[in-house]
C-alpha cells in the first residue's frame, strides 16, 4: 500500500474558482485548514495508513482512510479477516477516531471515512425530503463500497452515523456481518402528546405546563437555519466559539494533543459550505427527532445479521431504544451495552474498553 | 457501579433558582444513600449549588433549605418587575437566610469538605474556597458564589479581604474531570445526576464546564435560573431532583432498596455505616462479575423501573411538608384583593409613578445599609478606576509609540530614497563629487559615514510624531533596534554606544536636509 502523502496532491484542485475568491472570507477557514489539521491529528496514527480519495459514479468524492497493522504478514493462504468499517457522526470527520484506529487495526484491515458532505468529503447538494436525503447519504456509502472493492464488512456507526448505518444495513443486507451501533442517533419515536401523559408521572406533567409560547417561538426560528449556522456566522470567532462552548473535545483528547488541535478540527470541519447538515436537517423533527424513525425499521433488518448497540452511561441518548429494539427484533441476536464513564462520544471518553468490546464483536465475527 | 473504593467528591451546577432541584437531588442521596454523602472527599458546588453543598455538608435540614429558596423565590415574584424590582434585594436575603438556618459550628463540619467555586475579580480566575475561619466566613463565601454581577448588584462582595463574583462566570461543575466526581446538573445533558428530557437533539453546549442539551425544556429552565417560577413548578422541580437522583443510584447499583422508608432518621450515623459496608459488598459481587457489569446493571434498571413509581410519590417527609407548607400562598383579604384583574390592572398603569418612588425608598434603604461598607467599597472602586485608567494610558502610549515608530521607519524610508533627486538642488550641502552622475546612494551614505562618524544617529524628535533621520545604511538593523525601545528612551538624543561620542544637535541634523 502506498504511503499516505502519495494521493494527497490532488485533492485541494478546483476550491474556490468563482469571482470572489479574492475576497477575504469570513470565516477563518478553507480545505487546506482541514487538511493540514487533519494530517496533524493523522500523524498519531502508528500503524500503515492509506489516505485517498474514493471517487463516486457521480463525480463526488469520499475521503479514505484505511488502516493495515505493519507487522501482519500479508500471508496468501488464511483468507483476509471481515474489515470493519467505522462510520463519524453528526458534524465529525475521520480524525474523531484517532483514538481508535490503532487499537482496531491491530488485527484486520480499518476503513473509515468522511460521510458525504462531511468532513474533506464532496459538498452535494441535499434533497429536502427526508427519505431522499437519506437515500442519497445511503447510495453514497454502498457506492463507496463498491469503489473500494468490499464484499462485507462489520458496519460501525456513531450517532447519525448509527442511523445511516442501520438504514444501509437495512438495504444492504448481504453487506454486514455484524452492525455495531454507538449511541445512535435516530431511534426513539416522537412521543404523542397523549402517550406522554399516560407514560409520566404527575410531577412531570405539572413541571412542564407546555413551555411558554416564546420559546416555541424561539425553537420555530432556530429550526429555519442550519444546525450549524451559528459558527459559520461567527466568523473568525467561530473558533473561539467551539473553544467556548465545546471545551470537552479538546479534554477527550489531551492526551495525544496539548493544543486545540482537536477543537480545531471540528470547527473546520462544520465551517465549510453547509452541505451533509443540510441533508441532516431534512431527516430531523424541530428538536432533533427522526422524521423517519429507525425503530419503525428495525424489524426490517434480517434476523440473522447479529447487531450490537453500544451506549454510553453518561450520554444523552436513551439506552431504553436500545432495549425497544431488541424488544422488536425477538429472538434475533440484539445485544445492548453501556459503557461505563462514557458521553456521546464513546469512542473518545473510554477507548480502552471500546476498542476492548469493538474488537470482542470483530472476533466473533471470524 | 460507582467505584467506591477510591474517594469520590460530589459537585453541584451553578444555576440560580433551579437550586431547588439540588434540594431534591441532596434529600434523595442522604435517605437513599446516606454513605455517598457522609463519605464524600469534597462536595463542591458553584452559586446556587454552593448553598446545597453548604447545606448537606453542614447538615441542615433539607427541608427547611428547600423552603427558603421558595421562600425567596415568591418574595422575588411578589413584585411587577420580578428580581429586576429595585426593592428585591437578593443577597441581604440570602444572607439572612444563610446566618438564620446554618448552624454555629458550621465552619468546622464545612472545613476541607465543602468546595466553593468562586471568581476572581482582579484576574478572572476560578477559586475554589474550602477554608472557613467562623461562620460569618462560610456565609460570606456562599453569598461571593451566588453573587451574579448586575442581576446581585455592581460591587462585587469581599471574602478575606478579595473580591469575588459568582463561580458560575468561572467554573459552574467544579471538578468534574475528575473520575469519581458525581455530578449534579438541573440541566438535561450529560452530568450523571440530571434530568433526561426524552429529545434526540445532536447539540450540546459546555457553559462553564456545565452540559446543557440544546432542547425546549432546557431554554425554559435556563430562562427561569434567574426568573423563578411558579413555587408548584418549583416543587416539580425538587421531585425530579429526587427521581432523577434515585435513576442514578439505580444505575450504579448504589441503592439498597427496602422499600419506601418513611422513618428513617435523615443523618442516622449507625445506619450509613452499614449501608457503606452493604455498598462496598455490592461493589465486590459486581466486580466478580467482571465481563458484564453493564448488562446487569440494565437487567436491575429494568427490574426496578416498575417499583419506580412507588417511591417517586415521596419526598422524604420532611422536605414535602416544608416544601408544601412554603407553597402554601397565605392569602390575606388584601393579597386576594390585589390579584383582581382590574387592581392589578390599576397598579401596571401605576407603574411610572410608583416605580420612581419605589425606588427612591429602596435606594435610600440601600445606601443606609451599605454605610458601614462605603469606606471599603469606595476604596475598591478608586482602586479599580486607578486600574483601569492606568490600563487605558499604558495601552493608548503603546498605540502611539508604535504609531510613531512607523511613521518614523516611514521617514526614515522616505528620506533614504528622497535623498537621490534632491541631491541635484541641494549641491550647496554636498560635496562636489556627488554632483557626478555615476555616483550612487551608496556613496551619498559613504560621505554621511564620514561626515557623522560611525553609527552615530540623528533624530529630529518632534512629539507630533514627524521625524528627520540620517542614518548609517549599515546600522539599518540596529536602528530598527532602536526603535523598538521604550519611548522615553529615545526622549532624548541617542547616544552611540560604539563611539561613545554624544549626537549631532538637533539644529545640525537639521541642517542636513
Amino acid at each position: 500500500m502506498d504511503p499516505a502523502p502519495a494521493p494527497v496532491q490532488n485533492d485541494c484542485e478546483s476550491e474556490s474558482s468563482s469571482v470572489w475568491s479574492w475576497w477575504p472570507s469570513w470565516c477563518p477557514t478553507s480545505m487546506s485548514l482541514l487538511k493540514t489539521t487533519e494530517s496533524k491529528i493523522l500523524a498519531c496514527v502508528k500503524n500503515d495508513l492509506w489516505a485517498r480519495f474514493v471517487t463516486l459514479p457521480n463525480q463526488d468524492r469520499i475521503w479514505t482512510l484505511s488502516l493495515t497493522n505493519k507487522r501482519t504478514p500479508k500471508s496468501a493462504e488464511q483468507a483476509p479477516k471481515t474489515p470493519l468499517v467505522m462510520v463519524h457522526g453528526f458534524g465529525g470527520g475521520v480524525g474523531l477516531w484517532i483514538r481508535n484506529l490503532d487499537a482496531l487495526s491491530r488485527s484486520r484491515t480499518v476503513y473509515t471515512f468522511d460521510l458525504l458532505g462531511f468532513g474533506r468529503s464532496s459538498r452535494p447538494n441535499f434533497p429536502s425530503d427526508a427519505a431522499k436525503a437519506e437515500e442519497q447519504f445511503v447510495n453514497s456509502i454502498e457506492q463507496w463500497r463498491q469503489g473500494v472493492g468490499l464484499d462485507n464488512m462489520i458496519l460501525l456507526g456513531h450517532s447519525l452515523g448509527g442511523y445511516l448505518a442501520t438504514s444501509y444495513a437495512i438495504q444492504h443486507p448481504s453487506r454486514v456481518s455484524h452492525l455495531i451501533l454507538v449511541d445512535p442517533w435516530g431511534f426513539p419515536e416522537r412521543p404523542k402528546p397523549d402517550s406522554q401523559q399516560s407514560q409520566g408521572d404527575g410531577a412531570e406533567v405539572v413541571k412542564r405546563p407546555s413551555p411558554p409560547r416564546w420559546i416555541k417561538a424561539i425553537a420555530a426560528v432556530v429550526s429555519l437555519f442550519n444546525p450549524l449556522a451559528v459558527i459559520r456566522a461567527a466568523g473568525p470567532w467561530g473558533p473561539g466559539l467551539v473553544n467556548r462552548f465545546r471545551p470537552d473535545f479538546k479534554r477527550k483528547f489531551e492526551d495525544l494533543f496539548d493544543d486545540d488541535t482537536m477543537t480545531q478540527y471540528i470547527y473546520h470541519c462544520n465551517a465549510q459550505t453547509p452541505s451533509g447538515e443540510v441533508g441532516f436537517r431534512a431527516m430531523t423533527e424541530t428538536l432533533g427527532w427522526a422524521k423517519r424513525p429507525m425503530l419503525q425499521r428495525v424489524h426490517l433488518l434480517p434476523p440473522s445479521m447479529p447487531v450490537t448497540m453500544l451506549y454510553g452511561a453518561r450520554s444523552w441518548v436513551e439506552s431504553s431504544s436500545g432495549d425497544r429494539a431488541a424488544e422488536i427484533r425477538g429472538k434475533a441476536h440484539t445485544r445492548v451495552l453501556l459503557i461505563k464513564e462514557a458521553s456521546h462520544h464513546v469512542y473518545a471518553d473510554q477507548p480502552d474498553d471500546f476498542n476492548r468490546v469493538v474488537e470482542n464483536i470483530c472476533k466473533s465475527v471470524d | 457501579m460507582f467505584p467506591l473504593d477510591s474517594p469520590w467528591n460530589i459537585s453541584f451546577a451553578g444555576c440560580g433558582f433551579l437550586g431547588i432541584y439540588h434540594v431534591g437531588v441532596a434529600s434523595c442521596l442522604l435517605e437513599q444513600a446516606p454513605f455517598l454523602v457522609q463519605n464524600a472527599r469534597h462536595i463542591y458546588g458553584a452559586s446556587a449549588g454552593a448553598l446545597t453543598a453548604t447545606a448537606l455538608v453542614t447538615g441542615v435540614c433539607l427541608g427547611d433549605a428547600g423552603a427558603s429558596i421558595i421562600e425567596v423565590a415568591k418574595e422575588a415574584r411578589k413584585r411587577f418587575l420580578g428580581p429586576m424590582h429595585p426593592s428585591f434585594n437578593l443577597v441581604k436575603i440570602v444572607r439572612h437566610v444563610l446566618r438564620r438556618t446554618l448552624p454555629a459550628d458550621s465552619h468546622h463540619r464545612a472545613h476541607g469538605r465543602l468546595g466553593i467555586s468562586l471568581t476572581r475579580v482582579a484576574d478572572g480566575e476560578n477559586v475554589l474556597v474550602s477554608h472557613f475561619n467562623n461562620k460569618e466566613e462560610l456565609v460570606q463565601a456562599c453569598v461571593c458564589s451566588a453573587y451574579i454581577p448586575v442581576y446581585c448588584g455592581l460591587i462585587p462582595p469581599t471574602l478575606q479581604g478579595v473580591r469575588y463574583v459568582d463561580g458560575g462566570i468561572s467554573d459552574n461543575l467544579p471538578q468534574y474531570e475528575l473520575k469519581n466526581t458525581i455530578t449534579v446538573s438541573p440541566f438535561s445533558g450529560e452530568s450523571d445526576i440530571c434530568p433526561r428530557d426524552t429529545s434526540t437533539n445532536i447539540h450540546e453546549l459546555r457553559f462553564t464546564n456545565t452540559s446543557i442539551q440544546f432542547t425546549l425544556t432546557n431554554l425554559y429552565r435556563v430562562s427561569r435560573a434567574l426568573f423563578p417560577p411558579d413555587p408548584m413548578v418549583m416543587k416539580a422541580m425538587c421531585k425530579q431532583g429526587y427521581k432523577d437522583a434515585l435513576c442514578f443510584l439505580k444505575r450504579n447499583g448504589l441503592l439498597n432498596y427496602t422499600g419506601p422508608q418513611t422513618d428513617r432518621p435523615l443523618l442516622g450515623k449507625k445506619e450509613e455505616n452499614k449501608a457503606y459496608d452493604e455498598g462496598r459488598d455490592e461493589k465486590n459481587s459486581e466486580a466478580e462479575a467482571e465481563d458484564k457489569p453493564q448488562m446487569e446493571a440494565k437487567v436491575m434498571l429494568h427490574a426496578s423501573s416498575s417499583l419506580d413509581e412507588h417511591i417517586i410519590e415521596y419526598l422524604p417527609p420532611a422536605v414535602h411538608k416544608a416544601l408544601l407548607e412554603a407553597c402554601m400562598e397565605r392569602r390575606s383579604l388584601v393579597q386576594s384583593l390585589g390579584s383582581l384583574l382590574p387592581v392589578r390592572m390599576a397598579s401596571a398603569m401605576m407603574l411610572p409613578y410608583t416605580l420612581p418612588l419605589e425606588s427612591a425608598l429602596s435606594l435610600t434603604l440601600r445606601l443606609l445599609e451599605w454605610l458601614p461598607d462605603v469606606q471599603e467599597d469606595v476604596g475598591w472602586i478608586r482602586e479599580q478606576m486607578l486600574k483601569i485608567l492606568k490600563r487605558i494610558l499604558h495601552q493608548a502610549s503603546r498605540n502611539f509609540s508604535q504609531h510613531v515608530s512607523a511613521r518614523l521607519f516611514c521617514h526614515l524610508e522616505l528620506h533614504h530614497y528622497r535623498s537621490l533627486p534632491s541631491r541635484a538642488s541641494s549641491t550647496s550641502l554636498f560635496p562636489t563629487w556627488m554632483n557626478s552622475s555615476g555616483s550612487t546612494v551608496q556613496d551619498v551614505f559613504d560621505w554621511y559615514k564620514n561626515r557623522l562618524m560611525s553609527g552615530v544617529l540623528c533624530i529630529d524628535m518632534d512629539l507630533q510624531g514627524s521625524f528627520k533621520t540620517g542614518v548609517m545604511p549599515s546600522d539599518k538593523s540596529r536602528v530598527a533596534s532602536f526603535f523598538q525601545q521604550d519611548f522615553a528612551e529615545r526622549k532624548g538624543y541617542f547616544n552611540n554606544s560604539q563611539s561613545g561620542k554624544p549626537a549631532k544637535p538637533l539644529s545640525r541634523s537639521k541642517s542636513f536636509w
